[in-house]
Formats: structure tokens, sequence, C-alpha cells
């Protein structure tokens, strides 16, 4: 599938912010099942310095700073990406399973493993608990394959947590989503990312984009999309697995990745350091995702 | 056999159960310590010494501060007085080892940011890279010109109690402790200058202008380079050492608010402008250096740091990242790493260590823990080692159940106890103490090259296992000696150095002047305080004691100069009193001169050690106040501040003939004289406006003089005839008595005048001039005997004129602060992120 997106940021500050420095991850990365066919970022006011280049994950970060005093910053970026399903005829019966998984993780002497743990340990926003452990572990029992486990995790927490867009912040810890069973679609995915660590799977953020369609018969709104999170698990020898534990399934074609990290700190939209600004900026966000 | 080489009968006896470095085995003194040891003891009067070397390093200003210490102020740096004494044929043993090490470590960080194939062939599992906080994703890919990206490498040496040299560990984010070497050798090679000469030791200066020729090599700005070193700031605990290693290597010290970022080069504010910044050599920490991509809430690093680095326009030594190099995991894995780096196990061992992510590992440090000292993989302030074996049952297993909770953060090595070196005790006799080499090693040419020497520190106690500046040890000299003269090393031949042509006049970071505007306005103000505070002291208490009336109008204007707050309804001696007892006069001195001092400290590097001599007396003597001046309450106060006075008049003074005529110095002379300038303003504003009787008035006019040092000057003139208009004439207009309102205002426009402008095309005067010139023009246009017009109880011309003058000078200020100085405007993150502090 053919995708425009165009994600709109926009900074209002109570007071004149002489100058700042920012990154921002916001230009769609290439993977497996996509590819990003062009993608460009406006910024107002008119920057001054303007990189971009590949991080540490591969993703693209892209820098830039602004020395002219301004009360309004605006980030437009616009790209076009062509995505894929995961894998055509996907049968979870089939793989490895659980503790097969389990002990390629630390036998396994591949590239590809090695480097997969990286995502086995804790991370900034993702601490290992025990009670995460606890609530996850009846899904992966040791016959049963990882990704239908995985998936049974992933219904799971769409079973038993309620979207609340107003209950949590970025900063809340995944220990109390899990107490408060509520949050939004970065809390789901970092507390399945937990369960999964905790079990000793290695598990990505993924962040990106949704299409929505409009109920039948209405025409889509503009800017009505959002951003979106999930993640991807490793399954050694086979490689990894996109899920959405927000929507209850395997990403698949809608699902537009722009950058994957440890969490959601190592892939910040935006972030920086301005000079000035007073208190308290009003922030607006709008992504509007077309087909094309 | 020399029977003078057996162990002489005052020195401790050998120890059986450890290795000391001066007494060998069979109880005889090791024969390189012979003549050092003989003669420290043959010149006696160690103590003397000792005192003198403290005395040296107070005036050169050497503090370590210690974290946590609530007392808050530096301590001077420790320094025992007996070297750390090592035969070359040694130290050539350790040197290969060591420069082996060095080239190590070097390929290991280009590893670990570049290809990652140890990671990759599974020589060091994942996991002694992804769980260390050191390991800086953000640095992937960075590279510094040319073949080493380890600038500079120190190791922490220990000999075991086998006699065995081994690395205990490395530092390689910004080592610190090589300043302190230096300062320590300055130190001994005054205390004992004959016994230095004739030892053989080999010299340090080398290191650091190989050093010094490495760094500038690195910019990537090839016509001319700029280097400056980055501190944290005063508040850091080796900031000692950042200014002395800034001084010695000729690079400006800047903070963080010395520098931006802009079109992706890194610049310096100075006075005349921002100048391009090549080489950061800098002591902060990895973390902290850019808040943009590495910790959001650093005020120590500069936002958009690494794309600058990044792109290629600055290198950072040590570069960003490598304090991965300290995680002791690598020890774990020593010999399988220098194997597949270097296709060779290193010469030199370092100390055994366990890592607790490994299970065989873990069951033997669980199973030996009371033999083992356990340390975090990753080192922050509050982690800390620990000795198991002095811990209690349930301390034990606490330490046991956070290992199993998170192997992965912990290793251990044995606890063993140094080999021991003789440190000089209180009462004069040695003792011996586990000690700790801190060796250095620059990048050069193709390879390394090692300081011949380095920092030793030894324990507190005869058996310590921690020996560390934060823990309180005591440092030492490092001689490495010859048995013969004149046999140098390799490394210390100064070297054909290839030195780039640096960038053309050192300007000054823009802070530094601003604090020294503040130091000269600060040392003033406590002056102007001091003698008015003196004159007051002798008015009040002469044998014909001033009437009220006097003495209401001198405490007036103290009151106005120092910012004192009156209490109500007490007569003139009470308030005064009141004053000296409830501490009042002296936190409002302590006030100015304590900023005084801070500002001093902020500009550290371009005052003499002989002006922190006397920064030293002003604050010993300030220490002193309150308790002086409340017992000395009934007989002569005055003579309590004479010391102060005196340390304030030398420091005056040598500011003027020590400090070279830059921009810093003229910027504090404008800070000084227009702090006196409107201090005269508010001297004549308080005891000329008032109109009194003849007695009173001549009174007043006498103290005034008195405050400003020209009553002798003036009874010379005038011989004993007092009157308010040949006072105004000396005190405001005479430009050759140097206290006078118009010797200051004179001056202010040479200064101004010489400040660096934009180039002008038209003549206009600048905005300060023109300000400066209204007063000038306020005071000389008015004449003397309208000064001096009486309106019933007040010279009403004299008072507005001294207002208007004060308020001008004030506007002055502001002009210079805005033009001249940086504006550091708050900054925020824009998305709290905050969450790496793990």
């Amino acid at each position: 599938m053919r995708y425009r997106i165009k994600h709109i940021t926009e900074y209002q500050y109570a007071g004149r912010v002489s100058h700042c420095y920012n990154m921002a991850h916001l230009m769609p990365r290439n993977s497996r099942r996509q590819q990003c066919l062009s993608s460009h970022i406006d910024i107002l006011p008119g920057t001054t310095f303007n990189v971009r280049r590949e991080d540490y994950y591969g993703n693209w970060a892209h820098h830039f700073e602004i020395h002219q005093p301004h009360k309004t910053l605006k980030i437009i970026a616009t790209s076009d990406v062509e995505t894929r399903e995961q894998l055509s005829m996907m049968d979870l019966d089939l793989g490895a399973t659980c503790s097969q998984a389990k002990e390629m993780m630390w036998s396994a002497t591949d590239t590809e493993t090695l480097l997969a743990r990286e995502f086995l340990l804790d991370s900034p926003a993702v601490k290992t608990i025990d009670a995460l452990r606890d609530y996850a572990a009846p899904f992966f029992s040791a016959e049963k394959t990882l990704l239908k486990a995985v998936l049974e995790l992933t219904q799971a927490i769409f079973r038993d947590f309620k979207y609340s867009p107003e209950s949590t912040t970025i900063a809340t810890p995944v220990e109390d989503v899990l107490a408060s069973r509520e949050g939004v679609c970065q809390d789901f995915a970092h507390l399945q990312i937990g369960c999964l660590r905790a079990l000793g799977y290695a598990a990505k953020y993924v962040s990106g984009y949704l299409e929505t369609l409009p109920p039948p018969g209405q025409e889509k709104m503009v800017g009505a999309d959002a951003s979106h999170a999930w993640l991807s698990v490793y399954a050694p020898g086979e490689g990894w697995f996109e899920f959405d534990p927000t929507n209850n399934c395997m990403a698949g074609e809608q699902h537009i990745i722009t950058a994957w990290g440890r969490d959601y700190f190592d892939v910040t939209p935006l972030c920086g350091v301005i000079f000035g600004g007073g208190e308290q900026p009003l922030l607006n966000v709008s992504v509007d995702v077309q087909r094309l | 056999m020399n029977t003078s080489e057996l162990r002489p009968e005052w020195l401790y006896p050998a120890s059986d159960s450890r290795h000391d470095e001066i007494i060998a085995g069979d109880g005889q003194l090791r024969p390189h310590w012979h003549y050092v040891l003989d003669s420290l003891h043959g010149l006696g009067d160690m103590a003397g010494r000792q005192q003198k070397a403290l005395r040296i390093l107070r005036d050169d200003g050497a503090t370590y501060n210690i974290y946590g210490d609530s007392t808050g102020e530096s301590a001077t740096w420790n320094l025992d007085l007996v070297p750390n004494i090592i035969a070359s044929e040694v130290w050539a043993d350790a040197e290969s080892g060591l420069l082996e090490r060095s080239e190590l470590f070097n390929l290991l960080l280009r590893d670990i940011y570049g290809e990652r194939t140890l990671l990759k062939s599974g020589v060091i599992p994942p996991e002694a890279l992804f769980c260390h906080r050191g390991f800086l994703r953000a640095c992937h890919g960075i590279q510094l010109p040319g073949e080493q990206d380890l600038i500079l490498h120190a190791v922490d040496l220990i000999r075991a109690p086998g006699g065995e040299l081994m690395v205990l560990g490395d530092r390689t984010q910004s080592p610190s402790g090589a300043g302190y070497a230096l300062e320590n050798r300055t130190v001994m090679s005054r205390v004992f200058p004959s016994l230095f000469r004739d030892s053989n030791v080999h010299r340090l200066s080398a290191f650091f202008q190989r050093l010094r020729s490495k760094l500038l090599s690195l910019s990537p700005n090839r016509s001319h380079a700029r280097a400056v070193l980055l501190t944290p700031g005063p508040h850091n605990e080796t900031y000692f050492e950042h200014a002395y290693m800034a001084n010695y290597l000729g690079f400006p010290l800047v903070q963080s608010d010395d520098l931006m970022v802009r079109n992706g080069f890194l610049w310096m504010k100075s006075l005349d402008g921002l100048k391009r910044v090549d080489v950061l050599f800098r002591r902060v920490d990895d973390w902290f250096c850019d808040p943009v991509e590495l910790r959001a809430d650093s005020r120590l690093g500069v936002a958009g740091l690494l794309e600058v680095v990044r792109a290629g326009n600055l290198v950072v030594a040590n570069p960003l990242g490598s304090g991965i190099l300290e995680n002791p995991v690598f020890l774990r894995y020593m010999p399988e790493i220098a194997r597949a780096l270097l296709g060779r196990e290193l010469r030199l061992p370092s100390v055994q260590t366990w890592w607790c992510a490994e299970s065989q590992d873990k069951e033997y440090v669980l199973a030996n823990l009371r033999d083992l000292v356990i340390k975090p993989v990753y080192r922050s302030p509050g982690s800390r080692s620990v000795r198991a074996g002095e811990l209690d049952d349930a301390g034990l297993e606490q330490l046991k159940a956070e290992i199993t909770a998170n192997p992965m953060q912990y290793v251990a090595q044995p606890a063993m106890i140094a080999s021991h070196l003789p440190a000089l005790e209180a009462d004069n006799s040695l003792a011996p103490r586990p000690s700790i080499l801190r060796t250095y090693a620059v990048a050069t040419g193709s390879s390394y090259s090692l300081m011949p020497g380095g920092l030793t520190r030894v324990g507190d106690s005869e058996n310590s296992f921690v020996i560390a500046s934060q823990a309180g040890a005591r440092s030492k000299d490092t001689w490495i000696v010859d048995s013969e003269a004149e046999r140098t090393l390799a490394s210390e031949q100064a070297e054909e150095v290839t030195v780039m042509r640096e960038a053309e006049s050192v300007s000054l970071p823009s802070r530094v002047v601003e604090n020294l505007f503040w130091m000269g306005r600060y040392a003033d103000r406590a002056e102007a305080t001091l003698r008015l505070l003196r004159t007051t002291f002798i008015q009040f208490s002469s044998e014909s004691p001033a009437s009220p009336a006097v003495k209401q109008y001198l405490l007036g204007t103290l009151q106005k100069m120092a910012a004192l707050i009156p209490a109500e309804g007490l007569s003139a001696d009470d308030q005064l009193d009141l004053w000296i007892e409830n501490g009042t006069v002296s936190n409002s001195i302590a006030s100015s001169l304590n900023a005084m001092l801070f500002c001093a400290d902020q500009a550290k590097e371009l005052l003499s050690s002989d002006t922190f001599r006397i920064i030293n007396d002003i604050r010993d003597a300030l220490r002193r106040l309150p308790q002086e001046l409340s017992s000395s309450r009934w007989s002569a106060p005055e003579e309590v501040l004479d010391p102060l006075v005196t340390a304030l008049m030398a420091f005056a003074g040598l500011t003027q003939e020590s400090m070279n005529r830059s921009f810093g110095w003229r910027f504090m002379e404008l800070g000084r004289r227009l702090e006196r300038a409107q201090q005269i303003n508010t001297a004549v504003g308080g005891l000329l406006v008032p109109v009194l009787n003849e007695p009173e008035q001549n009174r007043l006019a006498e103290a005034l003089l008195l405050t400003m040092e020209t009553l002798i000057s003036y009874r010379r003139r005038y011989r004993g005839l007092m009157s308010v208009e040949t006072s105004l004439d000396l005190i405001l207009l005479d430009s050759s008595n140097p206290r006078s309102l118009m010797y200051q205002l004179d001056h202010l426009a040479e200064y101004l005048r010489a400040l660096p402008h934009p180039a002008r095309v038209l003549h206009e005067l600048s905005e300060e001039e023109r300000t400066l010139m209204q007063v000038e023009v306020l005071v000389k246009l008015t004449p003397l005997k309208d000064f001096c017009q009486p309106q019933e109880t007040q010279r009403v011309q004299l008072a507005e004129a001294m207002e208007r003058c004060f308020t001008l000078l004030a506007e002055l200020s502001d002009q210079i602060t805005d033009k001249y100085f940086d504006h550091r405007e708050a900054s925020h993150q824009l998305v709290r992120n905050s969450m790496e502090i793990l």
C-alpha cells in the first residue's frame, strides 16, 4: 500500500525563544516490509542549520538549529511510503517453541541474535519487574510456539486494559500502567515489551502511524490520524515480528513505521533544548495518513 | 654488603605478609631508596617542611573538593613529602606494558563505536557493552582523525602482595590527576631543592608538551587551531586542576555558558565576538556534554555538541563515549580481547575480575564473598566499591540479594592490600601505607608515550583497601630515578613536534571578563565599607567624642554604603554596638568579600599565585572577623579591621603590578573605578550635604577625608583650615588625587576608549562614553560655591548632583554589562525526557 503522511507539530511558546537545538525522528525508515519513497521536513521559522543522519538503530534523525527569535515553531514532515504485510500466509503454529526460543537466545552465535540481545535488557522507560513476568507467564508454556504466545499476550493486554488518553503521561512507569490497567498505545507497547523481556525474549519499541478508516459513508477528516506505537519481538532464527496490543493484532500494511529503538526515549519524535520561551508551551500535533 | 643498605633502625620493620616497596624480603632496604631515604632522615625538620609544602599548595590554590562535605569549603590538596621512588629499570618494564595497554584500549574503543567485531565474533558477550551506561549509542560511528581515538589514558596500577604489578582499572573519559601530579612535583622541587636535583629524577614537562601538541594537531581547522579546556566549574572536585592545566597548556578555561553551537560549528563567546573552537579538551563527563542527545537535564554541556563532532567540525578529547572503556567487565575478558585485537596477550596483567553475569563467576562470587571487593560496573556519584568482609551478616545478605537481582551490574575482585610505601605521620615517624599509582599515557605519532611518573596515593591505614582521593587518601610525588645522571628515557627527550599555528590572539571568554569586572567592584566596595567603618569607630571612641549629630550622620552614611538595616529608637552608640554584636557589620563585609572571592575563583586561571596567597589572607582574616570584632568592641575596634584593609590594598597592588594589561585587566579596573566613583557619591552625599555648625561640619569633613585617605594631603595643602569648599575640591575635582571622583572618571574614560568597538564610520561617541561625559559635565560645570550653598539644613545642589551621578554610573554599569557580557537565557528541554537517569 502507498501512503502520503503529513505530520505537523506546532509549539506555541509563552515567551520569545531566542534560539533552539532540536532532534526529530519524523522521517519513516526502511524495513523488510516498508520502503520510504520520499520524505522532507519543512521548519518555520527558517532554520540556519539542518542535517539528516542515520542513527544507531538505522532510523533517520533530523537535527536542526534555529537562531531566529520566534514564538511559534512549526515542523511539517511529509513522506511517501510503501508498505506490505509482514509475511504472507504466516502460520503462528509453526516455528520455535517458547523453550527453544529462550534457549537459542543465549546459545545462538549468529550476529542477528547477538545484536538482538541488546533488546533483552532494561531500558530507560522499561524496567523488568516480577509483576510483569507474573502477568505474562501463563501464556508462555514451554511447548507453545513463541509467536502464538506473543499473540495471546497481545490479546490479553487488549482485553485487560482500557484505552484512556487522560490516564497517563509519557513519564508514567510501566509498573503503574500494570496496576491501573489503563493507558495509551505507548504504555501498552512498553508494557508488552517489559513482559517479554522479563520472560527472556528480546523486544523493541516501534513508533509510527496507523491508517484509520472513516465510518462507512463518511469522508475522512484531515488530521484525524495520530502517531502510533507498537512493538516487535525477536524469534531466534526467524527474525522480528510486530504486534499491536492497542488494536489486538499483528502489525500489517496499515502500520507505517517511523523508527524503532529500545523504548520511546530512543525515538522521541521531537526533542531538544530551547533558550527562552517562558513556561508551558502549547503543543499541537496533527497527523494525516492518505492512501495514494 | 654495604652496611648502610641494611634497614635503618628508625624505619618500620618488614612485614612477611605483604609486599613493601622499600624493604626487600630479606629485610633490607632496596638500593634505589637508600639515597633519598637517608637524605630525608638527615635533613630533619620534616614537620617544618610539611608546613612549607602545605603553604605552597595553599598559595597555589591547590584544592580538592570532597563531595558531601557539609562545610562546602575546598580542602587543600594533600601531599605526603616522602616520594614514591621507582628505579628506571623497573619503570622501563612497566612502561612497555602500559603503552601496550593504551594501544589495545584504543583499538577496543574504535571497535566498540565502529565495527563491533569483538561482539559479533563472540569474544565478549553483548551484555558487556549493552548493560553499561558508558556505552553511548549516540556516538556510534564517530571517529577521530588519525590512528588514535583514545588521546589520554590513565591506569591505576598496584603491586599485589606477591610483588607483581597489576592494573586495577582504567580512566578514559576525562582522566584526572595529571595536573595534581605536576603540582606535587612543583612543590617537591621547592621543598627539597637539592635532594631533588641530586636524585636524577625524570622530568614531567615533556609529557604535557606532547599532550598539548597532540591536542592541537587534532584540529580540523588546518590553518589555525583553537583548543579550549571545558570544566564543569568551580564546584567540581578537581576544579583546581582544570584551571592549572588550562594555564599550563595555554588553553582558555571555559564553562558551558561560554560556548555555543551555531551553523554546525562550536564557538566561544568572547569579548570581541564569537571565536571558533576546533578542539575541546573536556573535563565534563560523557553524559553531561550535550543536553540534546545525552542527558537532557545537564547544565554542564553544550546543546548540539554531538552534531558538530559528527560533522567533523570539532574534535572532543577524549572522545564522547570513551567512558565505556572504564567498564571493569572488560578486565574479565582482557586476555581474549588482547588476543583478538593485538594477536597476543598483554604483558601487564589486570587484577583478576569476576563478572556476575557469567553464572560460574556468580557462583564463585557468592561463595567467596568475604574475600572479595564488589564493584558496580558503572561508576557514578554515590556508587562505591564494597569490601564484603567488612559487612555484618545483614549487610552481607543484602549484598547477596542485590547481586542476585542484578548480576550484570556487579564485578568482584580479590580483596588485597597493595604494596606498602612509607608515609610521613603526624609524629614525624614513617608508617607503612598501601599505595596505588595512576599513570598517564598520551597519544603521540602512531603510538603512546608515558608520563615518567604519575600520581601516587596512599591509604590512611596499614590495611586500607580503598585508596581514593574522595576517601581522603594522601598523594605523593612519583620519582623515576636513574642510578647515574644524564640517562634519559625515550619518553623524556623533547622531540621535534610540528606545532600548528594557533589561533592568533587567545581571547577570553566573556564570562571570565564579567567576573573580573565584578571582582573589581566587590573588592572596592569592601574596601570602602571597611574604611568608613574604621573612621566611624575612631570618631565614636576618640578622646573627644563626636556630637550626637555627627555620629548620626556617620552612621547614616555607613548604613547606606554597607546596606545595613537600622533598629528603631536606638542611640547612635547603641546602634553601632548592636550591629557589631549581632554580626550585621561582619556579615555585610563578608558578603562583599565572598562575592569577590567567588569572582576570583571563576577567573582563577588569570590570577597569579601571589594573588592566591593574598586571597588566602583575606579568607583567614574574614573567618576571624566576627569573633575579633565583638571581643574588641571596647578597645580600639578599628585595629581589628586593619589586616583586611591591608590585604585588600595588597590585592589591588598586585593586580596592578602582575596582571597583563589585557581586556581582562581593563574590565577589572573599570569595575573598581566605577565602584569607587559611586562610593564617593554616597560618602559626599552623606557627610558634606548636611549643614551643621562649624565644629561639627569640620568633624564630618575630617571624617570624610580620613575615609578617603586624603586627610594628610589636605592638611599639607590647607594647614589646619577645614572647609567644605576645599574638601570638595580635593575629593571631587582634583584629578591628581587618586581617590578623587575626577581621577576615577578620567580613568573610566581611558579604559572605555581602549575596549573593542565595532569599526565606526561616524564620529559619534558610544553610549557608555556619553553617559560618562554627563557625569563629568555635571561635576565640572557647577561652581564649587554653588555646591556649598546651604539651603536651610542641606546643600541641595550637591545632594542632587551626587544622586544624579550615582544613577548615571549605575546606568553606565548596565550599559557595559549589556554590551560586553553574555546574557544567559534559561534553557529548557523541549520534551522532558530525563528518564535516561537510570
